[in-house]
């Protein structure tokens, strides 16, 4: 289907998802965060498809939401609105998804980017959550993703204080993966989406759903989980392929079957 | 109080060259906060305008710049008067133009005109290059009115001089001379005070000649290894070389080599 705030490109194995409203800062509007979601939905039937970049170009990846839009807006108005409750399509997404992120990812847009599997950071890039500055708090996982990745000191100075960090400080913080120079941020995260389009699609759906559980589950639960995929992927023909393969000293050609 | 506005920095920009030039020569350039204040606009300026590509920092008269103006440190003076005043100083208005300095991606060049001293030499050791008349000086003076090093010096100096010298400096509160530190390696060149605006402009139009992204990716490179390990170092640089093969830059940099002529700009 057609976007109007985002693009989508599909190269063989990998999409990209480019947030583009960038005289806005790519502000997660409404429209926005709706056809990232439908994009993601598309992109998680699509078997052209094995992992995806998630992207707001080169110079901002998303500076929040609209504060113009929300600031004389009623509690019930938001709730009904449920602007921070939409990135369901995210969520429900089991493929491969790394964010490449070019100077501000503040507020939703950090949120976002918290939401992917891999983080890859430009050397311009800040990450900051600064709704308290203006008299709110996250609303779209800040104040549960930064200490599950970050711990919780580091997530209260992020929340409380609101003040952004730089691309070296959120790899120090575990919440950035790899720092690279702005104008390659995209094409490194591409690199990376391509090396995991090579390996088996299931076992890297088990794997995230399995990585994911730990975030939602105490540790036997989440082991128990972890072995029934382990012992499930035994029903593939891509352990099949990939164990021959190993054998006979070749490379493994995976059909996510 | 005089509605004028005293000027107390300068800036020129000329053919990519960016020149931000300490005005208070009576003061032998002390910062005071009107100084700071105009100094932090000119340096974000010159950070921002990519017209300009390359940025020297200089004083004028006998001084480069002999620190915080003292007489605004006293109760009376206008401004600061706790320790947290100070504090603040420091972080909110001299960290961010210390780091411009340091981070920004093109070079910056340090014109010696005579003394660094305290947050002078700050500004000074913060530039990338620094060029300097034999009667300049680096003093960090701190201890001899019982306060600890600022302005990033306990950063900087230790890189730049090693930590014996930074050291000595920090505990004694004599000043390096521009010849010691001409040795070291602290100051790149040393040249007559007649030659000193030539050089430096010499210079400065050379590096503002040189492709810039290259220069500024030699900057980067730089910045990120100075936070990172080997390794890290290693790859930063070879992503950001992958970005200058591509650039057009380094086509017509190879062309002019094998044709054996200089490069456009």
């Amino acid at each position: 289907m057609a976007y109007e705030h985002i693009l989508v490109d599909v190269e063989p194995l990998i999409a990209t998802v480019t947030l583009n409203r960038p005289k806005v800062l790519n502000a997660l509007s409404p429209e926005l965060v709706g056809e990232v979601n439908q994009a993601l939905r598309e992109l998680d039937v699509d078997d052209r498809v094995r992992a995806v970049v998630l992207t707001g170009g080169p110079k901002v990846f998303a500076a929040g939401a609209d504060i113009s839009d929300m600031a004389e807006r009623t509690a019930v108005e938001q709730l009904h609105r449920d602007q921070t409750g939409r990135w369901a399509g995210i969520a429900a997404f089991t493929k491969p998804l790394i964010a490449a992120v070019n100077g501000y990812a503040l507020g939703g847009g950090c949120e976002l980017a918290l939401m992917c599997d891999l983080i890859i950071a430009g050397d311009s890039a800040r990450f900051g959550q600064p709704e308290i500055n203006l008299g709110i708090i996250p609303g779209a996982g800040g104040t549960q993703r930064w200490p599950r990745t970050a711990g919780k000191y580091a997530a209260m100075e992020t929340v409380l204080t609101g003040a952004p960090v730089t691309a070296r400080r959120a790899q120090e913080l575990g919440v950035v993966n790899k720092v690279v120079p702005a104008e390659m941020t995209i094409e490194v995260a591409k690199r990376i989406a391509r090396q995991l389009a090579e390996k088996a699609p299931l076992a890297l759906r088990m794997a995230k759903e399995s990585v994911l559980k730990a975030f939602e589950s105490p540790l036997a639960e989440g082991l128990v989980a972890e072995r029934k995929s382990f012992y499930f992927l035994f029903s593939t023909e891509d352990q099949k392929e990939g164990m021959r393969a190993f054998l006979e000293k070749r490379k493994a050609v995976f059909k996510g079957r | 109080m005089a509605t004028e506005v005293e000027v107390h920095v300068n800036v020129h920009v000329h053919e990519g060259v960016g020149l931000i030039q300490l005005n208070r020569p009576e003061k032998m350039n002390a910062i005071g906060a009107l100084t700071r204040k105009q100094l932090g606009e000119a340096i974000k300026q010159v950070e921002r305008d990519d017209a300009i590509r390359v940025v020297v920092l200089t004083g004028t008269g006998r001084a480069f710049c002999s620190g915080a103006d003292v007489t605004e440190l006293s109760v009376e003076g206008a401004g600061m008067r706790t320790p947290e005043d100070v504090g603040n100083v420091l972080r909110t208005e001299y960290m961010p133009m210390l780091t411009r300095l340091r981070t920004m991606p093109k070079p910056v060049i340090a014109a010696l005109n005579g003394p660094a001293a305290g947050i002078g030499a700050s500004y000074a050791l913060a530039c990338d290059i620094r060029i300097a008349v034999p009667e300049a000086y680096i003093l960090e003076a701190f201890i001899n009115i019982g306060l600890a090093p600022d302005g990033g010096v306990s950063w900087l100096l230790p890189r730049l001089a090693g930590t014996g010298v930074a050291y000595e400096m920090f505990f004694t509160g004599k000043p390096l001379s521009a010849a010691d530190a001409h040795r070291l390696g602290v100051i790149n060149r040393l040249v007559p005070a007649e030659r000193l605006e030539a050089e430096v402009r010499e210079l400065a139009n050379h590096l503002a000649s040189q492709p810039p992204q290259a220069l500024a990716g030699a900057k980067r490179a730089v910045v990120h290894a100075l936070e990172s390990s080997f390794e890290e170092a290693l790859e930063f640089e070879s992503y950001l070389q992958e970005a200058q093969v591509a650039s057009p830059e380094f086509a017509e940099g190879v062309q002019a080599f094998l044709a054996r002529r200089s490069k456009k700009p």
